[in-house]
């Protein structure tokens, strides 16, 4: 069991906290926070990214509401208009006593205004008529501008997206280069025999994670989005000690697509900054003699794990997902549902060590993050 | 020294928190001072039906005085109030009815604390919502002692509230983040008031003990508790909901253990177990045999169980969305929080299995406890604060400063906001200094 010892006065409940959630992100991509996710999921893209949804002949539409307005009359008004009439004799009559009507008042001077005003009426008619024709411009533009804002809009989410996926994805990859970058030194046949070779430094960082793990990493790394067959785990290029038969993928049907054995041997890089050092004599030295039936099991479990979790992450790759198979880094693809990717992911780990257990020590000191390597 | 201790319900029988807190608070001041209980007949808190008898009787030796309340409470009428105050624009009288309302309303408690106002030289007054401190520290401004148990509820954004926690000698908080929510609230800052909080009847070391609670209840696995009422207001659906979709990915053989009393349907699953109520040696030993406590509740003003889990050197898991839990848990080193589901998962997880974690907020939670909860530390708080305003009182003599309340037609007026409206702009989160 990887044990650790902690000063009671080095215990930072909000940077054990901060580092929690960090691995939170780590494991599951980008983290929206429920305020962002409400955010996305305000944004009315249906109607735009459906072009059913756009009207078409807005500027028809348009300009036909605007054509069924009838133009106002106008009236032209002369200075002979006040006393004409289509009857001679009144005409005559008018005529007679315009005199004593001028003597009355000015009759002159509301002529003028009258016939002024019509020709005010008949410009306004003619500015009328052209600003009916630029209206109809002016909208043509407005809707062109929004359909491209939108488009725009769209577009900018959409690459906002795809940044903080390629962020998760390069995150991914230079995790997965540190691991391959450790199995180097333990290339079969150029390093120590696995027997000699001290147990994986499980709490010293990401290349000393499951080593098993990371030459699978290796086996896919240059085709990360590639379909894996399925492949038996004896098949993998894993020593001997971590291939044995009871892997058997076929035994867990209900196999999932993410698989981190090492789930637990990560919890000690949260506090490991905070004075969080491994015991002496640890889990990063070989076991003490007699200590050997232990180590095999623990391998055999390692072995069984590594097995299904790569069927599962073949799995995975065959449903169209982002590849699974590198799960002692992080195989999990960024925006998936954390909830169920951290109940997946250890149902993995801690089923199998639940399967492993064969003797009333396992549930010592040997569980927990241990048993899940 | 005469004390009254005012409280809602009072029992041997009765755990709910500020109730619970009363009845530690006055058979530790009995040691000190004359401390007489006044109280209802109530024993349930959703009816407030009579149940007790009225008159004097003795619980651990504090005299009780028992008074009937006016009339059970209208569950309906009550929501239909609470609903009005708390989501509209309102008048004094509609939150005068809702306090009605809510019960429990007992006529001759507060008629008693008036014609006996003399009698005690302080009223320590339990929870500030209740119809008995309203009217029994409007009685007695000049020697009401306020211990509000406030949480972050609507009923802090509530009109009338104010000019009571301006208005009595003293204010007892059971947080920081209560009284700077009080204290934003009600601008009393001038009001002599100090975080004492409430220690709890921790059995002396060895007395818990692990293996005795396997025994008798035949868990023989990890297990997690939860210690109180069984109830959707607790945050229970939350955590069932959590812990069912945590399953897979959580240690081995780590069970549930629930104890309280069931309000909220279990769900039924090998991993969850109920024991229903426990007296307080069962619990002690439950906690002694637990991994960890967790406490889901998001409205808490001081979680008693949290330092009864510290005291006995046990780390918490609390919801991160009550401030008070969380700035306790930051403030002591002894606990984690979780928000949402992973992390629900991840900070179980690292209490669970990582042992000296486990053990590193278990010493820093009993190391807490010993310096902010234990009863000397608390019995002296109160004691310091009595004596602090007997000093005023001689000084300056008795002075009552409690604000009038509006006059027949200003209460009528419907000029106060919608209590959560009030409450929403009221500071949040945890009290880090």
């Amino acid at each position: 069991m990887a044990e650790f010892n902690i000063r009671t006065d080095s215990v930072d409940v909000e940077q054990i906290m901060r580092q929690i959630r960090a691995r939170i992100k780590e494991k599951r991509g980008v983290d929206y926070t429920e305020q962002q996710i409400q955010e996305l999921a305000n944004v009315k893209l249906e109607r735009f990214l459906d072009p059913k949804g756009v009207r078409s002949d807005l500027v028809q539409q348009f300009r036909r509401a605007r054509g069924t307005t009838p133009a106002p009359p106008n009236y032209n008004f002369e200075d002979t208009t006040l006393y004409d009439s289509h009857r001679g004799i009144v005409r005559l009559f008018r005529k007679l006593l315009n005199p004593f009507l001028k003597l009355m008042f000015n009759p002159n001077a509301i002529a003028h205004v009258l016939h002024m005003q019509g020709q005010i009426n008949a410009i306004n008619a003619q500015h009328a008529s052209v600003r009916d024709e630029l209206d109809s411009l002016y909208y043509e533009v407005i809707h062109n501008l929004v359909l491209e804002v939108t488009r725009l809009g769209i577009e900018n989410k959409n690459l906002k997206m795809r940044v903080e996926s390629l962020n998760s994805r390069m995150d991914f990859d230079e995790r997965r280069a540190r691991a391959l970058e450790g199995v180097v030194q333990y290339k079969p046949g150029s390093g120590p025999s696995r027997e000699e070779r001290p147990a994986p430094a499980r709490y010293s960082g990401d290349s000393g994670r499951s080593q098993p793990h990371a030459q699978q990493h290796r086996s896919q790394a240059p085709q990360p989005h590639q379909v894996q067959p399925a492949q038996p785990l004896q098949q993998a290029p894993q020593p001997p000690a971590y291939s044995r038969p009871e892997a058997r993928p076929e035994a867990r049907p209900e196999a999932r697509p993410e698989a981190r054995p090492d789930a637990a041997a990560e919890l000690p890089a949260i506090a490991t900054p905070e004075g969080l050092q491994p015991q002496s004599g640890g889990a990063t030295e070989p076991p003490a003699d007699g200590a050997g039936t232990v180590r095999r099991r623990r391998r055999r479990r390692r072995g069984r794990r590594g097995g299904r979790g790569r069927a599962q992450g073949d799995m995975a790759n065959a449903a169209g997902a982002t590849p699974a198979g590198s799960d002692a880094v992080s195989s999990t693809p960024p925006h998936g549902d954390p909830t169920a990717h951290a109940a997946l992911d250890d149902a993995n780990s801690y089923e199998g060590a639940e399967q492993d257990v064969d003797s009333g020590s396992d549930s010592g000191d040997d569980e927990g993050p241990d048993t899940a390597q | 020294m005469k004390l009254a201790v005012v409280v809602q319900r009072y029992g041997a029988d009765i755990n709910g928190g500020a109730e619970l807190h009363a009845r530690y608070v006055a058979e530790h001041l009995a040691r000190h001072a004359q401390v007489t209980v006044l109280t209802t007949c109530a024993r349930d808190y959703v009816t407030w039906h009579d149940e007790y008898p009225a008159g004097v009787e003795h619980v651990n030796g504090v005299p009780v005085h028992r008074f009937p309340v006016d009339h059970e409470r209208d569950v309906k009428t009550f929501a239909r109030w609470s609903d009005h105050v708390f989501e509209h624009r309102h008048s004094y009288l509609d939150e005068l009815k809702w306090l009605h309302a809510e019960g429990p309303k007992s006529s001759a408690l507060v008629n008693h604390i008036v014609a006996n106002r003399r009698t005690y030289d302080f009223f320590f007054f339990f929870s500030y919502r209740y119809y008995h401190a309203f009217h029994g520290a409007r009685a007695v401004p000049e020697r009401a002692i306020l211990v509000p148990t406030a949480e972050r509820d609507e009923a802090i954004g509530l009109g009338m509230t104010p000019p009571l926690f301006r208005g009595v000698r003293a204010l007892m908080y059971n947080s920081p983040e209560e009284r700077r929510m009080i204290q934003a609230a009600s601008q009393n800052e001038d009001v002599p008031g100090v975080v004492v909080g409430i220690g709890s009847e921790i059995p002396a070391q060895g007395e818990a003990s692990a293996d005795r609670f396997r025994q008798k209840f035949g868990i023989t696995g990890r297990f997690a508790l939860y210690l109180g009422r069984i109830d959707r207001n607790k945050g229970c659906n939350e955590l069932f909901t959590f812990f069912l979709r945590a399953l897979p990915a959580l240690p081995k053989g780590l069970g549930l253990v629930l104890v309280g009393k069931e309000i909220l349907p279990i769900p039924d699953h090998p991993r969850i177990r109920h024991l229903g109520f426990l007296y307080d040696q069962d619990k002690y030993d439950a906690l002694a045999a637990a991994d960890l406590l967790v406490m889901p509740s998001y409205y808490e003003s001081l979680s008693m169980v949290a330092l009864e889990a510290w005291a006995l050197g046990k780390p918490v898991l609390v919801n991160g969305k009550c401030e008070v839990l969380r700035g306790q848990c930051i403030r002591s080193k002894a606990g984690l929080y979780y928000e949402t589901q992973a992390e629900f998962v991840e900070t179980l997880r690292a209490i669970a299995d990582w042992r000296s974690l486990n053990a590193a907020l278990g010493r820093n939670g009993q190391q807490f406890f010993n310096q902010h909860y234990a009863w000397p530390v608390i019995e002296q708080k109160y004691l310091d604060m009595l004596a602090r305003l007997k000093e005023a009182d001689r000084a300056n003599g008795e002075s009552t400063k409690m604000e009038a309340e509006p006059g027949f037609l200003a209460r009528r007026r419907k000029t106060l906001r919608p209590a959560a409206e009030v409450l929403s702009e009221l500071p949040s989160g945890p009290v880090l200094n």
